[in-house]
């Protein structure tokens, strides 16, 4: 019994737990293994755990560039892709903090009738199969003549990213509390300096968490892209699914995959101080 | 400013009361007109066009069911959302039991905790694609398992190592969805664990409960409300994915959003409503799905005396 009730209560992990952290991390990591291996190689034949042949021995020889070589010459489109993906990433996020704002502090202080409803309706775009939405869009923006634009895509980027960018930003202002505005006024602040002065340096963290996050949904989206770009825009997502779509993987393959990680690796580091776990505690549509 | 006043019964306070009321929908109104527009208008044109509506192409018969009709009639569509359900429930099962796992052990204190906090939202970071690209290194005939496989001499050619990718049973698909949900679903269970914090845990272990008793009567619903908004964003974008199915799929029979988009790009043009057809489809399975899912959530809060 005792012990029992100390495993129960114990904060440590159980022996379970260890082995399971250790199959994760190889879960997750592993793969990149090979990966970085297979942007390094010029031949590896099947039993071989390790190339016969690597990049190095053979970049002289070719005629073409090969692997590293061909991934960070223009002819990959590598550079093309990243300045499209951080270009859309940014406008999309600008935009959704400027029109998520006013519609989050809304949301966070007001009570109005038929709110549920339009919390609802707002979660809506998370819930609706991308493929049906992407198709539809397609055939909308081809009549408006948005088809392949930046316009089209930033716009149709919006749809899965206000609902994010409105439930993080409205739990900041719920966090925040009226009090420190309510005394500013009182001690004869403007309108103009209570969002300058209190309320914008108190929103700050979370508005960062809800702009990087903003900014991640927008690079990861793939089918959107793919769909309204119609293949002149290209983004690093749809980049690689190129490479990728006949289900082989060579060296320059495995090379813009490497890069296509990267962004993820930066936002990872930089956003683990601002993206809160606790953000995305709330239950669905209340 | 302030609405949650009490509303007296004087005509200046009702005018102030208007003017609240504008002010808060002008707020709101940019947010709802980009998704009214695009997301509302995209969903009535697919509607209008499944039924009939393309006057640019110089069809015009609506209402017109036969789109449907042919579609729900032939056997393919049944195999095809066969498929796409199975993939998408298989993973967010398995998804959502790995996920679980991993926030309960994440709760814990443990020396590479801060690691592991890193680590496991980086698959969150990055693309799908990059999954897919993982799992052809991975998991293809002639990938790492299967050199793996042969390094420790369990075959001897890569055809006798068991075909994971392009197969209707869908295993690569399945484990890209897996290895980029686990994460997702991951945080938003720790981000409820941490908001509930252990009390509640440690009095059913002072009262006697066993481990399995207090996971399944205690921890589980509390959790619950993470669980299922987490693999309801999880469903449906697996319903609704095309990528992995496109390139790690078996081919004929596809998944849904695959045929819909074959159909779009079929040179023959009016197969395009038929597609229309098929992304209204993937909508309303996924609707009434996720719309009984979250029922049954609700029926079951109430039950538990949570509103």
């Amino acid at each position: 019994m005792a012990k029992k009730f100390n495993i129960a209560l114990s904060s440590r992990l159980s022996p379970f737990q260890k082995f399971y952290l250790l199959v994760i991390a190889g879960f997750i990591l592993g793969p990149f293994i090979p990966l970085v291996i297979q942007s390094f190689a010029f031949r590896w034949a099947w039993p071989d755990l390790l190339p016969g042949t690597w990049w190095l021995e053979q970049r002289e020889k070719a005629m073409a560039p090969l692997a590293w070589d061909y991934v960070l010459s223009p002819y990959s489109r590598v550079w093309e892709a990243t300045v499209n993906t951080v270009f859309i990433g940014t406008i999309v996020t600008a935009i959704c903090l400027a029109i998520c704002l006013p519609a989050a502090r809304v949301l966070a202080r007001e009570k109005f009738r038929g709110k549920s409803a339009f919390e609802f309706f707002l979660s809506l775009p998370l819930i609706v199969p991308e493929a049906a939405i992407g198709i539809a869009l397609l055939m909308m923006f081809i009549r408006l003549g948005l088809a392949g634009s930046y316009v089209g895509i930033i716009l149709a980027h919006l749809i899965p990213t206000i609902p994010y960018m409105v439930r993080m930003l409205t739990a900041v202002y719920q966090g925040l509390g009226r009090d420190f505005e309510e005394q500013a006024m009182i001690l004869g602040a403007n309108r103009w300096q209570v969002l300058r002065l209190v309320t914008l340096p108190m929103l700050l963290p979370g508005v960062v968490a809800g702009a990087l996050f903003t900014f991640l949904v927008s690079t990861n989206i793939f089918l959107l892209t793919f769909f309204l770009g119609q293949g002149q825009i290209v983004t690093l997502p749809t980049l690689l699914f190129s490479k990728i779509a006949g289900g082989t993987l060579d060296a320059s393959a495995a090379g813009i995959t490497l890069i296509v990680t990267l962004p993820g690796i930066i936002l990872l580091i930089i956003s683990e101080r601002f993206i809160k776990e606790e953000a995305f505690g709330k239950g669905f549509g209340n | 400013m302030s609405v949650s006043s009490p509303p007296a019964p004087s005509a200046r306070l009702t005018a102030r009361e208007r003017r609240t009321r504008f002010w808060q929908m002008v707020q709101l109104m940019p947010i709802m007109a980009i998704l009214v527009l695009l997301f509302g208008g995209a969903l009535v044109l697919a509607i209008l066009q499944s039924l009939g509506f393309a006057p640019w192409f110089g069809v015009n018969t609506f209402p017109d069911f036969s789109y449907f009709g042919a579609l729900w009639g032939s056997s393919t569509f049944w195999a095809s959302l066969g498929l796409t359900l199975y993939y998408a429930t298989v993973s967010t099962v398995l998804a959502l039991i790995l996920g679980i796992l991993l926030a309960l052990a994440l709760v814990k204190t443990f020396p590479s905790k801060t690691f592991y906090k890193y680590l496991y939202k980086l698959p969150l970071m990055i693309p799908y694609t990059v999954g897919i690209a993982l799992a052809v290194l991975m998991l293809s005939n002639g990938g790492m398992l299967s050199r793996l496989a042969a390094f420790f001499g369990m075959i001897d050619d890569p055809s006798q190592f068991p075909q994971i990718l392009k197969t209707h049973y869908g295993w690569g698909i399945i484990a890209v969805y897996v290895w980029k949900q686990t994460p997702f679903i991951t945080l938003a269970v720790y981000a409820v664990l941490l908001g509930i914090g252990r009390e509640t845990e440690e009095a059913a272990a002072i009262l006697g409960a066993s481990r399995r008793t207090i996971f399944f009567r205690v921890t589980l619903p509390q959790i619950l409300p993470g669980v299922v908004s987490s693999t309801l964003i999880c469903f449906a974008f697996n319903v609704g994915a095309f990528e992995a199915p496109f390139i790690l799929g078996g081919g004929f029979p596809d998944t849904l959003p695959v045929v819909a988009w074959r159909y779009f790009n079929d040179a023959d043009y009016t197969l395009q409503l038929q597609g229309m057809a098929t992304v209204v489809s993937i909508g309303l399975v996924a609707g009434v799905i996720l719309f009984g899912y979250l029922a049954a959530y609700r029926r079951y809060e109430r039950r538990m005396g949570r509103n």
